[in-house]
């Protein structure tokens, strides 16, 4: 019966390269270096207001692409973020309060204690898979306020607690406005080289591969247990540190704020809009979304909020995969269309 | 000759079924065992025993005489042991060169990115996968989705590869290039068991044939005899269908 079949043409092989060359592989660490020094320079035009505004801008870049880390490229959607932005910023207004150590001390020291409590609830979280995940991470940083409302002697429960900042009793100075923008930028694009480097290296390969088949990337050697497990412990230690310079710029820290649910959501539908598993995606995210927000809030003073609502649903339905991944669609298959991509995903 | 990996008394039961069954069995290297048997006869619950996927009962599992029962796939896969599935298994968002880089990369040595692209695309071109490095698994053919899945195998650089129903889907202009690779890969010294549901492949390039039925081994041999046997004639077509058969053959 196989004669009845013609032998297959043979195939066009066109010979592929396996590595890029050298100038496409640097190019992301030369955009990444660029945007830096174009941040540092910006600041020359900024006044006090907008600085703030732009370092805003530049921890949410740093909490997104943390979040990528195990949201994006592992697909765990973790909706407890926020627990461990709150957790640094604790451990940074403990550490400096009681223990009158130096921010930078505690910037180092909430990063540990963040990610060492997330290599220890992960182990059993990252068991699950999905909504239940979602649902139990998010009930961990509901869990981490109670705890903290419920200690007030060590961390003044419901009343708050002050960083001394000034004067001789603070263990470093408040490092002012122009300070905090250069820290939040550092912080961001340390956070981006780190992602970077995750992304191109063994790690993001067992990453993705854990995303797109978790018994597949098993049969193919990975260990998936570690491999999910390394990836949360690192975006919750980064995310720790955003927490802990978040609480020595505002220096009086409350439970509510610092576990505030919709820090995790801001950063998650930055994700999702700017592309997921992406480098550029939630930088882009977070870009557009906090500069639409302040833009609305300025404009459109009494309808705002419903505004950025309205935008962000018409854009996760336009482009459910986010800009970023839309971009290598569209440029690969040479169609630009919406609808089309629209179709494409089934909505 | 001793066997690369072993099997003894390999058994799964998933609440009151049985799936698997007291199982024996011997790889040997540059052989190839042939595991038939009705569907619901344990054959991939036996291929995921033996790779860690699934927790056996009881039983035990040796690779080159290390104990491997109830190891991870991960552990499972750097012992020298690579499988396929039957429900091809691509990562979707990844070119096909970069599925086939992933296994290259985590066989249990260091293994750089740089250097397991390269080891990937050799591998893409022993399958003839090597035009398609840069597509997507989503635009290739069964068939090649098929041979994808086999260079992501071979990709690990395994002894033992455990083939689950490789065939399945395949034309029949198909089926004799991937027989002829599979060949080429039991001469290279690997052990191989390939269940499959297309007998007459089975028979082609088996030397031996163990039948599964309900979960136990029904019986076990050269291609040629098992394939006559009545009482695997009977588990395919029931005893009534069986007996029909014998008779027109007659």
């Amino acid at each position: 019966m196989s004669t009845v079949d013609a032998p297959a043409p043979p195939r066009t092989t066109t010979v592929v390269p396996a590595v890029a060359p050298w100038w496409r592989r640097s190019a992301p660490w030369v955009l990444l270096a660029a945007g830096t020094l174009g941040g540092i320079a910006l600041q020359t035009q900024l006044y006090t207001a907008q600085e703030r505004v732009v370092g805003t801008v530049f921890m949410f870049v740093a909490l997104a692409t943390a979040w990528n880390l195990i949201g994006g490229f592992t697909g765990y959607p973790w909706f407890g973020q926020v627990g461990f932005f709150g957790l640094g910023a604790y451990v940074t207004a403990l550490c400096m309060y009681h223990l009158h150590l130096s921010f930078w001390l505690s910037l180092v020291l909430s990063g540990l204690v963040a990610g060492l409590f997330a290599a220890f609830v992960g182990v059993p979280l990252l068991r699950l898979k999905g909504h239940y995940f979602a649902i139990a991470t998010l009930g961990v940083a509901e869990g981490l306020r109670e705890v903290v409302l419920n200690l007030p002697r060590a961390t003044g429960g419901g009343g708050g607690l002050t960083i001394p900042t000034l004067g001789p009793d603070a263990p470093t100075r408040w490092l002012g406005n122009d300070g905090f923008y250069i820290l939040f930028l550092l912080i961001a694009a340390a956070v981006v080289a780190v992602a970077l480097a995750v992304s191109r290296s063994r790690a993001g390969y067992a990453l993705r591969a854990v995303n797109q088949d978790e018994e597949a990337a098993a049969a193919m050697g990975i260990n998936t247990t570690r491999t999910k497990t390394l990836a949360f412990t690192l975006a919750a230690t980064l995310t720790g540190v955003v927490g802990s310079a978040q609480a020595f710029r505002i220096q009086a820290i409350y439970p509510d704020p610092s576990f505030d649910t919709s820090i995790t959501e801001l950063a998650v539908i930055m994700v999702m809009i700017g592309g997921a598993g992406t480098v550029l995606g939630p930088i882009l995210g977070a870009i557009a979304v906090q500069y639409m927000s302040e833009w609305l809030r300025e404009n459109y003073t009494n309808a705002h909020t419903f505004i950025l609502g309205a935008l962000i649903i018409v854009t996760v339905v336009l482009l459910p995969q986010g800009f970023v991944n839309y971009l290598g669609d569209a440029v690969k298959t040479r169609r630009f269309s919406l609808l089309d991509n629209v179709r494409r995903y089934r909505l | 000759m001793t066997a690369v990996m072993q099997a003894r008394g390999l058994s799964k039961r998933f609440g009151g079924l049985q799936a698997v069954k007291a199982l024996d069995l011997d790889l040997y290297a540059g052989r190839l065992l042939g595991v038939i048997g009705p569907n619901g006869a344990g054959k991939s619950t036996a291929i995921n025993l033996l790779t860690g996927h699934i927790r056996p009962t009881s039983g035990r599992v040796v690779v080159d005489g290390a104990d491997l029962t109830g190891a991870k796939p991960w552990r499972v896969a750097h012992a020298g042991v690579a499988r396929t599935f039957q429900i091809v298994k691509p990562f979707r968002g990844m070119t096909v060169l970069d599925n086939v880089t992933v296994a290259a990369m985590f066989t249990g040595q260091r293994h750089t990115v740089h250097a397991s692209r390269q080891a990937a695309m050799e591998t893409l071109d022993r399958v003839g996968l090597a035009g398609a490095a840069r597509l997507s698994p989503t635009e290739l053919s069964v068939a090649d989705a098929r041979r994808l899945e086999l260079a992501k195998a071979l990709a690990l650089r395994p002894r033992v590869l455990l083939l689950d129903e490789v065939l399945a889907g395949l034309r029949p202009g198909e089926i004799d290039p991937a027989l002829a690779l599979i060949d080429s890969l039991r001469r290279d010294g690997l052990a191989l068991m390939m269940v499959e549901h297309v007998i007459h492949a089975i028979t082609a390039v088996a030397d031996e044939v163990l039948v599964l039925h309900h979960g136990e081994v029904l019986t076990r041999g050269e291609p040629a005899t098992v394939l006559s046997d009545e009482r695997v004639i009977e588990a395919y077509l029931g005893s009534r269908f069986a007996k029909r058969a014998k008779e027109e053959l007659r």
